[in-house]
């Protein structure tokens, strides 16, 4: 079979990225740039500010990726970009770059949702096999799926409030980290013991999660404490905090492991890059005997070649999308 | 020699194509949504004139003031056409283009729902300080007269542009005048 090679785009938050992805599994160039220390100055992504950066950035990574690639874009087989989910203006600016180049390459134009990007980054290590458990932890997203092929899905459970990333960067917050929390509270649980009483989440027989009120329970925790005079000791507290968002993710992932019988789990998304989480999903998978996979860092995070790769299956299948496509800030992958 | 002309700076998309400095076409569609019908009139602009986009020998582009969505469809393709295709780019704010329908010092409104993004120019169409957002109890009380116009003459924009620098496609940014909540 002959080689494919696309070109991908993604600009749904704060990095602009391009790469090309040869046969949806190997990355032959990848560029990004971030915004975060712009951001980090207001304390989360502005995204208006965001919009701008990725105007002034898009042809510089253009330049970029094409120069490492060594190709030009007459040597490319079709045009990828994220249109959904993330800030509508910066998926614009992706999006509508996006069909510039395709109109003028005469090349398709194949639409890619963010999420499945972070599924499909797995394909640039192994090839995934169907059918496995999928877990998307992001910013914006706490979702368990089943696949059974390829853009096949089927949800189990979702969150019914806030995304685990949102609540990791709202504790960061409120116990006084820099964004992005995430990374940070990680960091500090590392030096922390599980000294706090904090609620679990979700109780129920679903697979559905639930952030906001142990982001609440945190917010009460730090008044309460500040009210008594007493010292919030920061690293016990992250350290609370984590074991108990991350304990809500196994427990469904267990259940879902015993119910399905599915030996395989991937792990998706910017909280994907959690090594705490990585540890106790690992434990998991070996209770069940079950494969874990999880992109490495570099693919965790918000980056083009995992837009290339999950924009191959639907290169094959010829679904490509007209010059009218449109951005959405919240798409569901089922 | 072909020119191609954007303005994406606020409701309508306007479009044109130049022949040796003679609009040979243009397109005009009032419609909010430019992220979903510009691509598809520019490529109707350019098939209804079977040009090739290697055929072009410029862009002009509006790049604002006015709404930052819109201004940022038109500014963003007109850098990645100029960029990939090598043709020279040049822009100029609407404001601008419309000071040159007057041969004195002006200043100049274009109305948006809350207000106005305001110019003053000199005589040969310099900008005289900054550009301004006034809204529209400011409009009423303000103490120079302002011409409110919205029709630009695409002629006198090509005329005044030949003489005028290319601007790299690297480095072709937006107007952009109001503040973001963040700043104010």
């Amino acid at each position: 079979m002959m080689d494919t090679y696309i070109l991908a785009i993604e600009s749904s938050c704060d990095e602009t990225s391009m790469a090309i992805v040869r046969n949806g599994c190997e990355v032959i160039a990848l560029s990004i740039t971030t915004q975060m220390d712009t951001h980090a100055k207001y304390g989360g992504v502005i995204p208006e500010i965001a919009s701008r950066m990725h105007t002034e950035a898009i042809t510089f990574v253009l330049e970029d990726c094409l120069e490492k690639a060594g190709m030009k874009l007459e040597d490319v087989d079709a045009i990828a970009v994220t249109y959904a989910p993330g800030l509508t203006g910066s998926l614009m600016v992706g999006v509508e770059g996006a069909k510039i180049l395709a109109l003028m390459y005469h090349k398709p134009l194949i639409a890619v949702n963010h999420l499945i990007g972070h599924i499909y980054a797995n394909n640039l290590e192994n090839k995934m096999e169907y059918p496995l458990l999928a877990l998307i932890v992001s910013g914006g997203h706490t979702e368990l799926l089943v696949m059974e092929d390829d853009y096949k899905f089927k949800k189990l459970g979702e969150t019914l409030d806030d995304a685990i990333g949102e609540a990791y960067d709202k504790v960061a917050r409120v116990v006084g980290l820099p964004y992005p929390g995430g990374p940070n509270i990680e960091k500090l649980a590392r030096e922390g013991s599980h000294t706090y009483s904090l609620p679990k989440p979700v109780m129920d027989n679903t697979y559905n999660f639930s952030y906001s009120g142990l982001k609440s329970a945190v917010i009460n925790l730090v008044h309460n404490e500040i009210q008594r005079g007493n010292e919030i000791k920061k690293e016990d507290l992250a350290k609370t905090f984590q074991d108990v968002a991350i304990d809500e993710l196994v427990r469904k992932v267990d259940k879902a492991f015993k119910n399905t019988g599915i030996k395989r789990l991937v792990i998706a998304g910017g909280v994907s890059a959690n090594q705490y989480l990585k540890s106790e999903m690992s434990k998991l998978c070996q209770k069940y005997d079950a494969e874990l996979l999880i992109p490495r860092m570099l693919y965790c995070t918000d980056n083009a070649a995992m837009i290339g790769a999950a924009a191959y299956p639907k290169y094959l299948r010829k679904e490509f999308s007209s010059y009218n496509l449109e951005v959405s800030s919240s798409a569901d992958i089922v | 020699m072909y020119t191609l002309f954007i303005d994406t700076h606020y409701i309508s998309l306007h479009l044109a194509l130049f022949k040796d400095g003679k609009v040979i076409e243009e397109i005009i569609k009032n419609e909010a949504k430019h992220s979903s019908y510009f691509i598809p009139l520019l490529k109707e602009l350019l098939e209804n004139n079977s040009i090739q986009f290697e055929q072009l020998s410029g862009i002009i582009v509006v790049n604002g003031p006015g709404s930052f969505t819109g201004v940022r469809i038109g500014v963003v393709v007109a850098k990645m056409i100029g960029y990939c295709k090598n043709i020279p780019l040049k822009a100029i704010s609407f404001l601008q283009a419309l000071s040159l329908k007057y041969d004195k010092d002006v200043t100049i409104g274009i109305k948006d729902r809350n207000g106005a993004f305001v110019g003053s120019f000199d005589k040969d169409h310099n900008l005289k300080g900054d550009y301004f957002y006034l809204s529209n109890q400011e409009l009423e009380d303000y103490p120079e007269k302002i011409i409110i116009d919205d029709s630009i003459n695409l002629d006198m924009v090509y005329k005044y542009l030949e003489s005028k620098e290319v601007i790299p496609p690297h480095l072709l940014k937006p107007i952009y005048v109001k503040k973001i909540e963040v700043n104010k």
